[in-house]
């Protein structure tokens, strides 16, 4: 593109030369055809100015009234003005100012004569004018005139032409010129729209992947939502597991340890696994004494220890046995001894002691 | 616009995993600890459903149960509690004054059709 606007203003710049020197060459032109122009109308007066002069020596020649011959002086006065322009005019050009001079020559050869009829007596005019006839000064004169000027208008015809053909190819270049410019133009204004085309395209493929993206960073988060969602589902459920069992241990305790009655848990064969805060109490002993001790070392039945283990074997209760229950400090006290088997579907499993104090 | 649950029980933390479950399940959850706050609340705003715990600090699960169906007949409550009932109380007993009764080892999602089937019941 940039190439393209580069080569537009080339054209451009040399339109624009091309046209500027033809400017200047017709300038210079039209300078020389005024010139001509110029030397034309003088080289005319000089023949009009020599003509008029002449035929007023002629009338005086006739009349010898001296107004005639002051007339054809003032005739060759003017004949002088005009060849001072005309030399002027040719300056530039060797041969015409070189036959300028000639007319110069001729001219003031006529101007001598006048001034000679001037001063000679009238009786030698007739002889004079008679020397006269024979001089070829006017004729020459004025034929180099006439050719001067016929020189001159075929110069000004040549030069007419050579302006005419310069126009029309000043014409063509600078039509060509526009016409160049404007298919670079044309030309820029197709890339230009191709252009645009091109980068609507990528924009709309470009707006088109990312709402593609968006759609898939849209699904990726909502599986992600879920996925988070069911990992706090899942965290949950773990948390509500853990609280259900926390809270039916400690209900399960709650109920044990609420007895003020000597509660003791205990194996199949009889050993301690759990008691209530209210042995501790009554008997002085600490639980970590009590876990896995054999109860009958605690605990004596007045009966023995057979009932005991027949409960645990059959699976029946014993109820309101007396007993006597160990301190931790020495001494017995007495109880009233009940027993729970613990029972595991068909199985027993080990029991419940319940003792209260015996009343006396 | 979503069903409007009311927890009732004593423990924060029950009240607390209740609340995130049915919330993430899309229901407004109000919770409180007591029956009385469950009373002034249920009055001001009368829940779709109303899950219980029985051993409330100042009173007990049932008698608030039975308040709130007197002021509001139909009202589905579920009784979500630590103490093991057997099927024959449950049937003979717990049925005629609650919607359902569930002991709270029920794994949530169960809870959670539990509450599905009594609302769209209640519909």
């Amino acid at each position: 593109m940039l190439a393209l606007f580069a080569l537009v203003t080339v054209v451009l710049v040399a339109v624009a030369v091309h046209a500027v020197r033809q400017l200047n060459r017709t300038v210079t032109a039209s300078d020389w055809v005024n010139r001509t122009h110029a030397l034309i109308n003088e080289l005319e007066g000089i023949a009009a100015a020599t003509q008029s002069a002449e035929g007023s020596l002629r009338i005086y020649a006739l009349t010898r009234d001296p107004r005639d011959l002051a007339a054809g002086r003032r005739s060759q006065v003017r004949l002088a003005d005009h060849l001072e322009v005309a030399g002027a005019l040719a300056r530039d050009q060797a041969e015409t100012a070189r036959q300028v001079a000639r007319l110069a020559t001729l001219a003031e050869s006529r101007s001598a004569f006048a001034r000679e009829l001037g001063s000679a007596p009238p009786e030698s005019l007739a002889t004079l004018f008679a020397v006269d006839a024979a001089n070829t000064a006017v004729e020459e004169l004025l034929r180099l005139v006439e050719r001067l000027v016929t020189e001159q208008m075929n110069l000004l015809a040549l030069r007419d032409q050579e302006s005419f053909l310069q126009a029309q190819a000043t014409r063509w270049t600078i039509g060509l010129g526009v016409a160049i410019n404007f298919l670079l133009l044309a030309a820029g204004a197709w890339l230009i729209r191709d252009d645009i085309l091109m980068r609507r395209r990528a924009a709309d493929a470009m707006a088109a992947a990312n709402a593609q993206l968006e759609s898939r960073v849209q699904a990726r988060t909502a599986e992600l939502s879920a996925a988070n969602d069911r990992l706090n589902l899942e965290n949950l459920e773990r948390r509500w597991a853990n609280q259900a069992l926390e809270h039916q241990l400690r209900y399960n305790h709650l109920i044990i340890n609420s007895i003020t009655d000597l509660v003791f848990v205990i194996t199949k064969v009889a050993n301690i696994s759990r008691i209530n805060p209210a042995v501790e109490h009554d008997t002085g002993w600490l639980a970590k004494d009590l876990i896995n001790r054999p109860l009958p070392e605690l605990v004596r039945l007045t009966a023995g220890d057979l009932p005991l283990q027949r409960g645990l074997k059959e699976g029946h209760d014993l109820r309101d046995l007396p007993a006597t229950l160990l301190r931790s400090e020495g001494g017995e006290i007495p109880v009233r001894f009940t027993f729970y088997p613990l029972r595991d579907g068909n199985n027993v499993v080990g029991g419940v002691v319940i003792l209260n104090r015996a009343t006396a | 616009m979503s069903h409007h649950i009311l927890i009732v029980d004593d423990e924060a933390e029950i009240r607390q995993l209740l609340e995130q479950f049915l919330s993430i399940s899309g229901y407004r959850i109000a919770t409180v600890a007591t029956a009385r706050e469950a009373l002034a609340h249920a009055a001001a705003t009368p829940p779709d459903l109303v899950i219980s715990d029985l051993q409330l600090e100042e009173s007990d699960g049932l008698d608030l149960i039975a308040k709130l169906k007197a002021a509001q007949p139909g009202l589905p409550v579920i009784l979500l509690t630590s103490v093991l009932f057997d099927r024959q109380t449950v049937e003979e007993n717990l049925s005629k004054r609650v919607s359902a009764y569930l002991p709270k080892t029920t794994p949530l999602n169960q809870l959670l059709a539990e509450i599905q089937r009594l609302l769209a019941a209640g519909k």
